[in-house]
């Protein structure tokens, strides 16, 4: 498959994602054509002055003049206004179909697990719908619009070339072409010189940021000078990369030049020698010295546009790339409501493992009944928190079933599933707005007298009292203005306001002082009476207290039951326990 | 709705910035230009230079045109005279000229490269000294992102104007010249000339105006796209656990929907306006054919001439809209160095001394007297703390949630400096330590572990020389030696964005090797074991304790068996030092330090009881 056809291919598959692209297309292009019309009114123009008035024996015609002036004048009209409503229909169908493109992306992106299992790749997952868009945005209303107004010009200067003297016309579209094949060229030569300077910039760019990144860590190891050093040394083989690239640039670029001169030569020397057997006027061979001006100089807009358009292209099969992938979660088709009281697990020979990966869990069965308080317990990296996210169905298992309330997971409906499950995630993250607002995250039509309860509720009335302006504090950009302790204790009551008939909660007070956390705690467990709770513990203690222990171990459940039982039983949870008793023995 | 958004994104913008006009674009780009140029003088000359040789090629090629048609083609194809003995001139003139005006881009464009690609090097390199001497607390009110952004793309837009700086130059120059030479060939047609490119300058100028207006809104707007998208992605766990897709998704589409009708708003004006410029110069040139005409028919103008003239018009066209563009370029440069500007007239800078660091003193002790702290004015963060730490000792700082204890080692570590009081190290005040002096006594490790992206052992050395061996018994004591060796290429593994991923408790233990390997007098561990798992932790710990490093140790930690591996415990809450002494004198003496520390055994213990 050849590049050519790939993005052919891309193109089309655009089109029918976003069909606002598309319409009305045809007619665009038409009307451009006509409104380019206005470029060529001036070599015709005075090539019927020059043959028609100025050279003609009788002298001039005043008359005759001025009639051929006030029609090419009314074609500049009617050009300007229909050539102005083309590209304003481009500019339109373009906008809004990039806007909704955008949107399908964001919205599938937003369903896609690779958000929260790789959080690395998120920086380049906003890039697909903020730099990618933009660069086919500006595309289509810059490299696009001129492409158009380019294109319509070289075909309407040709036209006019071939009415006037074929042989001519000939000689010069050959020319053009060669024009074209040798700016090609130049442009492959210099594309490997473009794709080492981004790798330079991005080197630079990269050393940069993370030496303001790290500023702390610099100022905690004094190592200023390294760091500046290290900086000036990337910038300097940056500069010398571009530099060197630029130069090239210009010296192909503008050997352009001298071919346009030489063009220009040939149709002088032939239109003369030509033109005499032929009966070609002085008046038309002047026309044609305007008409190679409007053949080259849109040639070259066009190439440089070739640039741009690679990088829109590139972006947008980045952009489908996403819109092809499939959605992992989704709506169930023949969906099936769970019923209005509690709700119990029941996980049948579950497996899981990334497309790419080996298995994280596998082979885990296990029950919770309605209103037990279960604990999840096991070492870092133990497949905990893919438990957690398989049972809340933020992932999907590879084979298995999850039933909750007896109904299969995967038919619950979404909204529903969200509303009666909530899932308390060890991150904590808060949005950029006031400590209520985050809060009615977890259920919208909360009054700020709910949210104030909720606090109470789970004894953090004390805690809310300490911030500047309680529930109206603004917590700041991912929250920075709390401690991660506190973040964490919005968190929670946030999916505690929502009143769930499950709760899963994954080390949802890891950053939080040990006294603060037992009272948590207690708080939960008197809030939670009746109710299913799934907690992913890092402290022991919320184990004691569990009605079941669930014990996983390099992805398999190896032990559960109550807490004395498995004590009793002397495996690795009695071992896990050792070391947290030890831990926390205060003499 | 989405309209309303556009006007309340323009209302602000206007609010901001009422005394923008073109006339202040120009005047504040002249001295802005002035600050560039004068750092690069030569430069700047020789790409002046260039741009002035390629507008007299573009005048002296319609002058050739000109003298083709009369002596050639007209002859020839009118007047059936013979062309011999004519071609060679002409085709020598017209490629003559190709070749100069070549000449005058590759000068013009190559010095004005060079002028702005160093010009964006030297501000780069100025950027990242500047911030590295500011304190911390200007960070704190910076978003990273923001900076990185002043550093990356407004750099770029700040010298935009530096590009098309010398052509804009040239397009003068060859304005002027045209129409010398146009009103040499004909007086009545150079007034018509005149007049006809200044109509078509003022809408020029105009236009570009409206949209770069308008193209400030589009900025705006897309900026919010970009934040709302950043911060969903980062939230999705939050957001899918919540079932807040839709409500996120709406949002999106609005803050998408205002940008793509501010897109519409900016690129419909701006075509109107390129739509009119493109085809003024036209029209021009049709009433200059007609007054032609007449001179011709007076006998005071070639035909030569005429076409000289109109030939030289359609070759103005095209840089005569180029003038727009520098006011757009001229108006986004000001935008993007304003950006710049606000880092460079920070100056809270952190003050030094001229003390230099005694690494060879052994532990040190520590001092500090009456110390008052804020982020925020009004906010106290800590209040009159006292704390007096003999040499060698290992104190665990203890306390509840957001008490202050993380603030209390970044001022020992000086990271920011108090607001009153003072810390003293082996009897110095931290703050007389030269630049880069005070760190090679005291180390500080925080809780999130900043890993660099270089190798492993590049990590832990930091740039400073250290022996292999050096390195991996730092590792060992950190308890990170085994994972390393099972690294792909072990210490010389390459880490960060584009190198092995490590886990939160990895990431850590190399952070804790980067201070154990340069001995430090004083040591500073913010919650640095935070995401190691216990047994690992107390492993650490016990290590670090028979090694018997020439440190104090300062470390905040929750758990008891941590805690318990401390000779001294500090108990800190209310923002102050509430009590200093061993583990057990506070258990004793302190029931709010007791009650945290106990915490969960008292929860054990009471849930026996209740059991039984």
């Amino acid at each position: 498959m050849s590049n050519e056809e790939s993005t052919g291919k891309v193109i089309g598959q655009a089109l029918t994602i976003a069909p606002a692209l598309r319409e009305g297309l045809k007619l665009t292009l038409f009307m451009a054509m006509v409104g380019q019309g206005v470029t060529i009114v001036t070599p015709i123009v005075l090539q019927q002055i020059i043959d028609e008035d100025i050279l003609s024996p009788g002298g001039i015609d005043f008359g005759s003049v001025l009639s051929k002036a006030a029609i090419a004048v009314a074609a500049l009209i009617v050009g300007i206004i229909v050539g102005r409503a083309a590209l304003l229909r481009l500019i339109r169908s373009s906008s809004i179909g990039l806007s909704d493109m955008r949107t399908k992306t964001f919205n599938h992106l937003l369903r896609q697990s690779v958000l929260h299992v790789q959080a690395e790749r998120r920086g380049n997952m906003v890039s697909r719908v903020t730099s990618d868009i933009t660069t086919l945005q500006e595309f289509m209303e810059w490299g696009g619009v001129s492409l158009v107004v380019a294109s319509s010009q070289v075909f309407l200067a040709t036209a006019v070339m071939f009415l006037y003297q074929w042989r001519l016309a000939l000689i010069s579209l050959v020319g053009v072409f060669l024009y074209l094949i040798l700016m090609r060229w130049f442009q492959k030569i210099l594309q490997r010189n473009y794709d080492s300077v981004r790798v330079e910039v991005g080197q630079s760019l990269g050393v940069l940021s993370e030496a303001i990144t790290a500023i702390p860590v610099v100022r905690a190891y004094g190592t200023e000078a390294a760091t500046q050093e290290k900086v000036a040394v990337a910038l300097e083989a940056r500069f010398r990369r571009e530099f060197r690239t630029n130069w090239f640039g210009n010296s192909l670029f503008s050997s352009a030049e001298i071919f346009a001169g030489m063009l220009t030569t040939a149709i002088v020397v032939a239109g003369v020698v030509i033109g005499v057997n032929q009966g070609m006027t002085a008046g038309q061979l002047i026309a044609f010295f305007f008409l190679t001006n409007l053949l080259i100089e849109p040639l070259q807009i066009v190439v440089e546009t070739l640039e741009f358009s690679q990088s829109a292209a590139s972006g947008l099969r980045r952009v489908l790339e996403v819109l092809q992938s499939p959605v992992e979660i989704e709506d169930p088709d023949d969906p099936e409501s769970l019923r209005a009281d509690g709700l119990s697990v029941r996980f049948d020979r579950v497996r899981f493992a990334y497309p790419t990966g080996p298995d994280v869990l596998t082979d885990v069965s296990l029950e919770i009944p309605v209103g037990a308080r279960v604990a999840v317990v096991g070492e870092t990296g133990s497949g905990k928190t893919t438990f957690a996210k398989l049972l809340v169905r933020l992932l999907d298992p590879s084979d298995g079933e999850i039933r909750v309330g007896g109904v299969d997971l995967a038919r619950i409906p979404l909204a529903e599933l969200r509303s009666r499950i909530a899932f308390v995630p060890q991150e904590g993250f808060l949005f950029d707005t006031t400590v209520a607002d985050n809060v009615r995250y977890g259920r919208p039509e909360a009054t700020d007298a709910e949210i104030f309860t909720a606090f109470h509720e789970l004894d953090l009335g004390d805690w809310l009292s300490t911030l500047p302006a309680g529930l109206d504090t603004v917590v700041g950009e991912r929250g920075g203005n709390l401690s991660a302790g506190e973040r964490q204790l919005v968190a929670l009551v946030r999916s505690w306001i929502a009143s769930p008939d499950l709760l899963v909660l994954d080390e949802a007070t890891s950053a939080v002082d040990p006294a603060l956390d037992v009272a948590l705690r207690h708080a939960m467990e008197r809030l939670t009476e009746g109710r299913t709770a799934v907690t992913i513990a890092h402290r022991l203690a919320t184990a004691e207290s569990a009605d079941a222990v669930f014990v996983f171990d390099r992805g398999r459940l190896v032990e559960s039951g109550p807490h004395r039982d498995l004590l009793a039983a002397g495996g690795i949870y009695s071992d896990l326990y050792a070391d947290w008793t030890t831990g926390t023995k205060s003499i | 709705m989405t309209s309303t958004t556009v006007e309340v994104v323009s209302c602000d913008f206007f609010m901001q910035q009422p005394e923008l006009t073109p006339t202040s674009v120009l005047r504040d780009g002249g001295r802005l230009i002035w600050r560039f140029v004068r750092r690069h003088p030569i430069s700047f000359s020789v790409a002046v230079f260039g741009a002035a040789i390629y507008a007299s090629a573009i005048i002296v090629a319609s002058l050739v045109i000109g003298w083709v048609t009369d002596t050639i083609v007209i002859p020839v194809l009118d007047e059936g005279e013979s062309y011999t003995g004519l071609l060679l001139p002409a085709a020598v003139a017209i490629l003559g000229v190709a070749v100069i005006k070549a000449v005058g881009i590759v000068v013009r464009r190559t010095s004005a490269g060079y002028l702005q690609l160093r010009t964006r090097q030297d501000i780069r390199n100025d950027l990242l000294d500047h911030e590295l001497s500011l304190k911390m607390a200007w960070f704190n009110r910076q978003s990273i992102g923001d900076l990185l952004a002043v550093a990356d793309s407004d750099v770029d837009q700040g010298t935009g104007v530096l590009g098309p700086l010398p052509y804009a130059t040239g397009v003068i120059l060859l304005l002027v010249g045209s129409l010398v030479m146009i009103t040499a060939i004909d007086p009545w047609i150079g007034l018509g000339a005149l007049l006809g490119l200044i109509i078509v300058i003022v809408v020029d100028i105009k236009g570009s105006w409206v949209t770069y207006r308008l193209w400030e809104v589009v900025q705006e707007a897309r900026s919010k796209v970009s934040s709302v998208a950043h911060e969903s992605f980062d939230g999705a766990l939050t957001i899918k656990s919540l079932g807040r897709e839709q409500y996120v998704s709406d949002h999106f589409r609005v803050t998408s929907d205002a940008l793509r009708d501010d897109l519409i708003k900016v690129n419909s004006t701006w075509t109107s306006y390129q739509t009119v410029i493109r085809a003024l110069p036209q029209a021009v040139s049709i009433v200059l054919i007609v007054v032609g005409a007449v001179r011709i028919d007076a006998g005071l103008l070639s035909p030569g001439d005429l076409v000289t003239v109109a030939y030289l018009l359609a070759l103005l066209a095209f840089p005569i809209q180029l003038i727009g563009f520098v006011l757009w370029d001229l108006a986004g440069s000001q935008a993007g160095w304003k950006r710049i500007e606000e880092v460079f007239a920070a100056d809270d800078f952190v003050g030094y001394g001229d003390l230099y660091a005694t690494t060879s003193g052994g532990a040190a002790p520590v001092l500090s007297e009456k110390v008052d702290f804020a982020y925020e004015v009004g906010v106290n963060v800590l209040e009159d703390l006292d704390l007096d730490l003999d040499a060698g000792v290992t104190l665990a700082v203890v306390g509840p949630t957001a008490s202050g204890k993380s603030t209390l080692t970044r001022l020992l570590a000086r990271l920011w400096d108090p607001d009153s009081g003072g810390i003293r190290v082996d009897g110095r005040d931290i703050r007389e330590f030269a630049l880069s002096e005070l760190p090679r006594e005291v180390s500080y490790v925080s809780q999130e572990a900043f890993l660099f992206d270089d190798t492993v052992a590049g990590n832990i050395k930091l740039g400073d020389e250290f022996s292999s061996d050096q390195v991996e018994t730092a590792a060992r004591l950190a308890g990170a030696h085994k994972f390393i060796e099972d690294l792909p290429d072990g210490y010389e593994t390459e880490l960060g964005e584009r190198g092995t991923t490590l886990s939160g408790g990895q990431r850590q233990r190399i952070a804790l090797a980067r201070a154990l390997i340069r001995k430090p007098r004083v040591m500073i561990l913010d919650d640095a074991t935070s995401a190691v798992d216990p047994s690992v932790e107390a492993e650490i710990l016990r290590s670090l304790k028979s090694a018997a490093l020439p440190s104090t140790i300062v470390v905040v930690a929750y758990r008891p068996a941590s805690i318990r591996l401390a000779d001294e415990v500090v108990y800190v809450d209310n923002r102050t030092v509430v009590a200093h002494g061993t583990h057990e004198e506070l258990l004793r003496t302190e029931p709010g330090y007791a009650r945290l520390v106990q915490a969960y055994e008292d929860d054990a213990r009471r849930m026996e009881q209740e059991a039984s």
